[in-house]
């Protein structure tokens, strides 16, 4: 008895060792699976031509679609590419929200990632190496993508003489706009177009309230911004989060200041002050998480400030669908302006790690100049995934959506390669396509285009100064703390934290770039 | 502790299966707890992902320097002063649980009591913040709205007055966290010997003479051995308490900005791998040293309830 209990101890402990074992084996057997796949199809390939594997990796907004979905808009696509450039494309779309960690996991890790994009961190990944070196290799693979886009967009992705990525060519420049409910302005005969700056909401938020006591007339764009600071003109963030900015330029000037110290800044934060204590913005828009349009689907809600690059009518359109298809209006409110960051906040990066940068790159190129290319990658196979119309425009099939069709990437289309050659969707028009080009053109520009602010040299300093920032400002932008106490509070926390000495890194770096220039 | 004991008793061939039963767990320690050790290196390198962990450039100590910036008297004192409360208050809590479930009697009442007191704990922090900020919320919030206009008082800004967050986190982590705790000193009552407290009834002890002289006594080695385990964790902080459940409010960032969350602000926009690293290492050093002074403390007065 005593032995069987002792056998049976030792084969049940030795059958969970095996399991593990096992785990680890498949795994390890797996990979050998890929590496024997991918040597079938060299080999294959060696019989008739050899194609150039690379890996795009992609964020997506909508739903990741199966593995089986992704093989066939995979090989759709892969037939443009056999043919024009000689390269296989595999697909890895990622998830909007886990996409930066997730594409410097798999490249620490040594996957094969050969193109992704950045999403705002441009600078995080040319210092940390992440990025390929493009300036010896786009004249060769990308013309066409260069001459698109021009020397001047092209700047915003240079580091030290070098190109490390190419921008997603899309409306660049961001509008400062009220965005309202027209229903209840037209109640209330305020006319929204006589509001031309942030100064000017106030009357129409106090109409609101003494007409609708329980509804929030100003409610946060996102959690502890109320909007206000999109509302400065003429700033350049230096490649910032916008959110949180530390030294920024003002009014084409090439003097790095500090946003907060200046008397614009103390009269913005007097005015949402007033705001929040005559209780016309919500009172928890420090803290809240509801984002805008869920505040204001909830019926309760007057308008919020926001910038957007379509023009006013197509932004309420879009939004409207987005609110419970209320009946919401936009007023422009101020200035586009364009800066590095507007342009290299999304582009696209071949990584260091990848072992055919040139293939990469040249698929890079035809998602900027092939029209089938792009619009398979952002809505599929055409009558499985979406119908096109007699005049070009796209829906979903009928009876489908975006949660319901097997591959879609709609609402990724402003990131991925060329924004202009994508079909446009029912309900927009041509004519925005053309006033947003122009835009981006036309808009203002920073004369510091195209500088890129490393922040390593102050990484500590930057990190206290974040935390002062996260400490203080949503506070000061949403109006639940006193400025005059909280204003002199925040800006000697600040230069406790070290803020003169990014100010002074941040001037020398510019002045070095204009010197070079 | 009973089952080290026990080892000793037993000859090598005997506690061969045994250890071949733990292999598994072993395995698990060996590469999820100390092979990502070697991420230690990361803490003193400039990291870059071309050349890799081991080739990146070494850059001294230049990782650790933004944790003793400024704020760094307000966040050691922060981490620390509400681990302290937690660990004393804390204890006291639970024992109190305890000793009240343990006289509850009938089995019924004791599963109905004990599951209430469990569900808490069932809930991740974001959803108890959640609940939390139905009750504080400056609009529409259940205190200002009811409690608070009963009393006739001004209702509160709650998410921007820094004064009554200690009370309020301290009041959350306990209704969280109290139930479960309670749970390890339950299993130690009942396994009190039930004779010494007939024995105690016999000779005229009354209740609370009981607990004073036999349930609290006997509960020592348990309270000691869990407080030295949270001692270890007293540089780290619970994430979810201190970031969630004040909506990470920037105005309360004062009392409620530990290391953990102030690491986690400052890191969100330099993504610098390095300088995690050499947080998390230094609040395993410093963990480590906390553990091995309580421990010598505890030997000091009472050998028999140390850990090592």
């Amino acid at each position: 008895m005593k032995n069987l209990k002792k056998f049976l101890a030792i084969t049940l402990s030795l059958a969970m060792v095996a399991g593990l074992v096992s785990c680890g084996e498949t795994q390890v057997s797996d990979n050998q699976g890929t590496e024997a796949t991918t040597e079938t199809t060299e080999t294959e390939a060696d019989s008739t031509v050899e194609y150039e594997k690379i890996v795009y990796s992609y964020a997506t907004f909508n739903n990741i679609p199966d593995a089986e979905t992704l093989t066939t808009v995979e090989e759709a696509i892969n037939v443009i590419t056999r043919e024009k450039i000689g390269v296989e494309v595999e697909l890895m779309p990622v998830s909007i929200f886990e996409y930066s960690s997730n594409i410097s996991l798999a490249l620490q890790g040594g996957d094969q990632i050969d193109v992704f994009q950045t999403l705002g961190d441009f600078n995080t990944c040319v210092s940390s190496s992440m990025a390929y070196d493009l300036t010896e290799i786009i004249d060769s693979c990308a013309p066409e993508t260069k001459a698109l886009l021009g020397e001047n967009f092209l700047q915003s992705c240079v580091k030290d003489g070098s190109l490390y990525a190419i921008p997603t060519y899309k409306p660049y420049a961001l509008t400062p706009m009220i965005i309202y409910r027209q229903d209840i302005a037209d109640e209330l005969g305020v006319d929204m177009t006589q509001v031309k700056g942030i100064y000017d909401l106030t009357a129409v938020l106090e109409k609101v309230k003494e007409k609708y006591p329980d509804m929030m007339p100003l409610i946060p764009v996102q959690t502890g911004d109320s909007g206000m600071g999109r509302t400065v003109a003429n700033v350049d963030y230096l490649t910032d989060d916008m959110f949180a900015p530390k030294g920024v330029l003002l009014n084409g000037e090439m003097t790095v200041v500090d946003l907060y110290g200046t008397e614009e800044f103390a009269s913005l934060c007097a005015l949402t002050r007033t705001w929040y204590e005559d209780g016309l913005i919500m009172q928890d828009a420090a803290t809240t998480t509801s984002t805008a349009t869920e505040l204001m689907s909830s019926g309760n809600s007057f308008c919020y400030i926001a910038s957007y690059s379509y023009p006013t009518e197509d932004t309420a359109a879009s939004l409207s669908a987005q609110c419970g298809n209320l009946d919401i209006g936009a007023v422009q409110i101020g200035e586009a302006y364009l800066a590095t960051d507007s342009i290299n906040s999304v582009s696209w990066m071949v990584a260091s790690t990848s072992k055919v940068p040139e293939a990469a790159l040249k698929f890079i190129n035809l998602t900027f100049t092939d029209e089938a290319v792009v619009n398979l990658l952002i809505y599929g196979i055409e009558g499985r995934d979406y119908v096109k119309d007699a005049d070009g425009f796209v829906s979903y099939p009928e009876g489908q959506d975006a949660a319901t069709v097997l591959y879609t990437a709609q609402l990724s289309c402003g990131t991925l390669g060329n924004y202009f050659i994508m079909y446009p969707m029912v309900g927009t028009s041509k004519e925005s396509l053309v006033w947003e080009e122009e835009q981006n053109t036309q808009a203002k520009t920073s004369p510091a285009m195209g500088f890129t602010f490393d922040s390593s040299s102050v990484k500590t300093e930057y990190t206290a100064v974040s935390n002062a920032i996260s400490q203080y400002l949503p506070g000061l932008s949403c109006g639940s703390v006193d400025p005059d106490v909280a204003l002199p509070e925040f800006i000697e926390k600040l230069n406790a934290a070290g803020y003169d000495k990014i100010l002074a890194a941040k001037q020398e770096q510019l002045d070095a770039w204009s010197a070079q220039k | 502790m009973k089952a080290l004991k026990k080892k000793k008793y037993m000859g090598t061939t005997k506690s061969g299966p045994l250890l071949l039963i733990a292999l598994p767990g072993i395995l698990y320690l060996i590469i999820n707890n100390y092979l990502p050790m070697f991420g230690v290196f990361l803490a003193f390198k400039d990291y870059n992902f071309v050349q890799g962990i081991f080739g990146s450039d070494w850059n001294g100590f230049e990782n650790f320097k933004y944790l003793f910036s400024q704020d760094a008297f307000t966040i050691t004192r922060n981490t620390i002063l509400y681990n302290l409360a937690f660990i004393i208050i804390g204890t006291v809590f639970a024992i109190f649980i305890a000793i009240l479930m343990c006289e509850l009697g009938e089995k019924f009442r004791v599963k109905i009591f004990q599951s209430a007191l469990l569900l808490p704990n069932l809930l991740s922090w974001v959803v108890i913040a959640f609940i939390g900020y139905a009750f504080l919320n400056s609009d529409t919030g259940f205190i200002n709205n009811t409690i608070i206009r009963l009393l006739g008082l001004e209702s509160v800004s709650w998410y921007t007055t820094k004064n009554y967050w200690p009370f309020i986190l301290v009041i959350v982590y306990l209704w969280k966290m109290a139930g479960y705790s309670s749970i390890i000193y339950m299993a130690s009552i009942s396994g009190i010997d039930k004779s010494i407290f007939e024995a105690a009834k016999i000779d005229g002890a009354t209740k609370m003479q009981q607990i004073k002289s036999i349930t609290l006594p006997l509960l020592k080695p348990t309270v000691v051995i869990l407080t030295l385990m949270a001692v270890g964790r007293i540089f780290y902080s619970d994430f979810g308490l201190f970031y969630q459940v004040p909506m990470d409010s920037g105005a309360l960032y004062d009392v409620t900005q530990t290391i953990d969350t102030y690491v986690y602000h400052g890191l969100m926009e330099l993504n610098n791998v390095g300088m995690s690293a050499a947080a998390g290492l230094y609040q395993s050093m410093v963990g480590f040293v906390l553990v091995v002074f309580a421990n010598t403390i505890v030997r000091k007065f009472d050998q028999e309830n140390a850990l090592f």
